[in-house]
């Protein structure tokens, strides 16, 4: 097989994300393409959590779907919430000790699940028990259970490595590792690299290989390893894993930020985190990461730094993001450089802070009291993510204005396979600068849209809030006024004169599409393969990714909509509005009636979006989709 | 740059008309600022005054190094942003104390415990001028400058206190009269190494009718002609000088943090908030 699924839940807390990171290194060690999505509650301990991920032997998988071929569960309520996710003939990973345990005692187990269960297992006749499911499974679905006494083998391992038993249950993730080695067959070299790499304490590392090994030997003897992958033909040298987190912040150091400002928020603050790791201060290459009060403060540091020279950004969410908004505008005002990168999440309010979204396009865009020019960037995978954090800066400075750059939560906590960024590519570009000896320096000198920036320290120079005259002190003047506000505005025809159209959007699809998908974001995985099984099955889909909002691809959507027709556009988004339509109509005048959107704050799933592509096709002109837990 | 000429009060200042009204506080405080920033030959480039909003917030217009003026509450984060990205620069943040006390409490607090190497002057005259009038945190209770249509029924906070319990280095008061004073403590406090915060009682003769210079005039005395010595030299004698009523034994920890730093503290008794036991501090 070319492709494999699995869904490996249990406890937040119990240890499902370092399963998560062992599997994703140990299969791309071999060879294999991985995306490995994490979806959780906001709690630390309890409540349930999963790993969703797709292995592909010929490509570095991006999308996401439904049904799985094997769903490894550490504890009973993984069994409830994930069965109606496994395939006919999928495998079911469980532990045996929980037989008895009956769905409607879980006390972590949200009131509407349990409901649903309830109805659905009054109509099969079960009785609400794990083992009840497991035979359904057996005997209905094909399925074959991989029973394991999770008791035993922990008792095995304190016997073997001598382990004090208050220990032994930190070994459970690993008893699922094993097993999930076990029936695809990974390599015992790659499973034992990711242990090594995970646990650089030799003992640890030692009881958790043994832990792996005692499973799948004894998976191996009873089942064999039927979901044994080919042999990996991607062509790709050298491969990254990370998580969207991680790549951006590597791309932050590629792009020489000097100072990074945070709140801690979900599910930002692991960029800042991973950051902090590589903090030096002093001398060359020296990064600050500086955890601030607040939001409020986190910008307007970032600010200030950004007024010294460095190149400065910060990393937030939804509601770090709203407190921004005041010292955006300064900065917008100011023509100061500094970045935002943006985690979406589920909103408005705390709203759903572990959940995805794209919700926060619109604020995006238009957060603000006043005008005043910004780009917006927004990526689709990690390997966009990766460039667009460098390109960010690079916009950022060379038209002193704020940069967006909008990513989130699925990106953020997706490890996924990226091809090694070639950096030989990377150009730094820092705008044009203020020569030194100057006689006198005007910051906001009006020769030109974009005046030479100095730096804090280079020459004495004002900045205000206010408006302001070329020197940046205060000017009510109704004649400056109208010169400074051109003068920042027209920045935007700027940007929109430099930055090519093709940096804007990309298109993936047939030549000649009967029907174009349009979307922006974490969407693009998805939609492409959607795409792609469209084609197959004789649907001229294609998919047109926006990959930047401001400057707006304006000139290629409309050709692109005039050939396939305004009525054969679908919108497909992560929120309620279809936020990028609107922007689409603002920008280019082409309304966009149909629409795919989904709002559980759970990624798009490749079956759904089949799915609504079909529906719209037979007339519907809205499809709101929620398939996952 | 090396500079070979000396720099004079003169060349502090600019051409920016000083629109502040007629015998505002503020003059005293820039006037204080010109003198303090010559004698210690600030090279104007390498300076910043970083304001907030409000009638302090004009303050970097008139001086002749280089002025940031920011968000309403936000000078802090902005000046703390320029000084760890750019250490090498001397960055003087002058705020009022609506800015400090009120909208940008939480960076007050901040500051302290960070220690940055800056220095805060506080305007503090008890109302929000610019907005004309209305009563500010540091306006005590049932006051009733002339704007307010009643009372005021808030307490006020005690800006010397927060500043000691968050963690600040330096903490001196002055007043907006005393120019030549004013100077020498706004001297020390950018010499200081650390967060250093300087109150400064500033008449808004506009809008608050109470805090008069009169008023000042009268019950203003200088700590260090009495005798004070401002350096904590040692946690014991920190732990000596608070009256217990004031400084509850859970801020000794404050305390010591202070052990490792200058507390020069001009006490000048004032009105209002401070018990007469404040002055240890």
């Amino acid at each position: 097989m070319n492709e494999l699924r699995y869904i490996i839940g249990g406890p937040q807390g119990g240890g499902l994300e370092t399963t998560s990171e062992i599997l994703s290194w140990a299969f791309a060690w071999s060879g294999y393409g991985i995306i490995s999505d994490r979806e959780y509650f906001s709690n630390i301990k309890g409540r349930h959590s999963y790993v969703h991920a797709t292995v592909s032997a010929t490509e570095l998988p991006k999308h996401l779907t439904y049904p799985v071929d094997i769903v490894a569960a550490m504890d009973a309520e993984t069994v409830f919430t994930h069965f109606n996710d496994l395939r006919d003939g999928g495998y079911l990973i469980y532990n045996s000790d929980d037989d008895s345990v009956n769905y409607a005692s879980i006390p972590s187990m949200e009131r509407e699940l349990r409901d649903r269960l309830s109805e659905q297992f009054k109509g099969l006749g079960l009785d609400g028990t794990v083992k009840s499911v497991v035979k359904y499974l057996q005997g209905n679905r094909k399925v074959r259970v991989v029973a394991l006494s999770f008791k035993e083998l922990l008792m095995e391992i304190q016997k073997r490595e001598g382990i004090v038993p208050s220990q032994a249950s930190r070994y459970i993730s690993t008893i699922l590792v094993g097993a999930v080695a076990a029936i695809t067959d990974i390599s015992q070299e790659s499973i034992d690299y990711s242990l090594r790499r995970r646990f650089t304490r030799e003992d640890v590392y030692r009881h958790n290989r043994a832990m792996a090994n005692i499973v799948i030997d004894l998976v191996k003897g009873q089942f064999g390893s039927e979901l044994k992958l080919d042999p990996p033909k991607i062509g790709v040298r050298s491969i990254l894993v990370a998580s969207g987190n991680d790549a951006i912040a590597m791309a932050k150091v590629v792009a020489g930020v000097r100072f990074q400002a945070y709140y801690p928020i979900t599910p930002a603050a692991d960029e800042s985190f991973t950051l902090e790791e590589y903090e030096t201060l002093g001398g060359e290459g020296s990064i600050i990461i500086f955890q601030t009060e607040d939001e409020l403060a986190a910008i307007n540091a970032a600010i200030g730094a950004a007024l010294t020279g460095v190149r400065s950004s910060v990393a937030t969410s939804g509601p770090g993001f709203d407190l921004m908004v005041e010292g955006l505008g300064w900065a917008g005002h100011n023509e100061v450089p500094v970045v935002v990168t943006y985690y979406q999440r589920g909103g408005p309010s705390t709203g759903q802070p572990t959940r995805g979204g794209q919700s926060d396009l619109l604020s995006s865009v238009f957060a603000s009291h006043g005008e005043y020019p910004r780009i917006v960037l927004a990526s689709g995978d990690h390997e966009e993510a990766f460039y667009d954090a460098i390109d960010a800066f690079n916009y950022a400075e060379t038209y002193q204005v704020p940069v967006i750059h909008l990513v989130d939560k699925f990106l953020a906590n997706t490890i996924a396979t990226i091809p090694m960024p070639n950096l030989d590519n990377v150009r730094i570009t820092r705008g044009v600068l203020a020569p030194r000896g100057l006689k006198e320096y005007k910051r906001f000198d009006l020769s030109s849209p974009i005046s030479p920036r100095a730096f804090l320290g280079d020459y004495v120079m004002w900045y205000t809030g206010d408006e302001h005259d070329e020197y940046g002190h205060i000017n009510e003047d109704p004649i400056n006024r109208v010169r400074m506000m051109n003068k920042r505005m027209s920045k935007l025809d700027i940007i929109d004169r430099e930055i090519p159209e093709e940096r804007r959007y990309s298109y993936f699809g047939p030549d000649r599409p009967d029907i174009l998908l349009v979307g922006w974001g974490f969407v693009k995985g998805v939609a492409v393969k959607a795409v792609e099984e469209l084609t197959e099955e004789g649907i001229g889909a294609g998919y047109y990714h926006i990959r930047m909002f401001i400057p707006f691809p304006r000139n290629s959507l409309t050709k692109f909509a005039n050939e396939v027709g305004a009525n054969n556009l679908i919108a497909v988004e992560h929120n309620y509005m279809a936020q990028a339509s609107k922007l689409v109509a603002m920008n280019t005048g082409i309304m966009i009636n149909k629409s795919i959107v989904k709002y559980t704050g759970r990624p798009m799933y490749v079956h759904e979006l089949v799915n609504a592509v079909k529906n719209v096709l037979r007339g519907s002109t809205r499809e709101v989709v929620s398939y996952g837990a | 740059m090396e500079r070979k000429i000396k720099l004079t009060i003169n060349d502090y200042k600019t051409n920016v008309w000083v629109d502040w009204c007629p015998g505002c506080g503020n003059y005293g405080i820039l006037s204080a600022m010109y003198q303090a920033f010559a004698d210690l030959q600030l090279e104007p480039e390498k300076t910043v005054v970083v304001s907030g909003i409000g009638c302090s917030g004009k303050t970097p217009h008139f001086i002749n190094v280089t002025g940031v003026h920011t968000l309403h509450g936000r000078a802090l984060p902005y000046a703390e942003g320029i000084k760890l990205a750019n250490p090498d620069l001397t960055v003087v943040v002058n705020v009022g104390d609506g800015d400090l006390l009120g909208i940008g409490a939480a960076h007050f607090v901040a500051l302290g415990r960070r220690n940055v190497d800056l220095v805060v002057i506080m305007h503090d005259n008890t109302v929000y001028g610019l907005t004309k009038g209305q009563a500010s945190p540091t306006l005590a209770r049932n006051l009733q400058p002339k704007a307010l249509p009643k009372p005021n029924i808030q307490d006020a906070v005690n800006p010397i206190g927060l500043a000691i319990a968050a963690g600040y280095t330096f903490i001196a008061r002055g007043y907006a009269a005393r120019v030549q004073h004013l100077k020498e403590l706004i001297k020390k406090a950018i010499l200081h190494k650390g967060a250093a915060f300087i109150d400064v009682l500033q008449p808004c003769v506009t809008y608050d009718n109470i805090h008069t210079y009169d008023y000042y005039n009268k019950r203003v005395y200088d700590l260090q002609e009495e005798g004070w010595d401002p350096m904590v030299k040692s946690l014991r004698s920190f732990r000596r000088r608070p009256p217990r009523h004031w400084l509850s034994p859970t801020r000794v920890m404050v305390g010591y943090q202070l052990v490792y730093s200058w507390l020069i503290q001009t006490y000048l008794r004032s009105r209002r908030d401070t018990p007469r036991g404040c002055r240890i501090t």
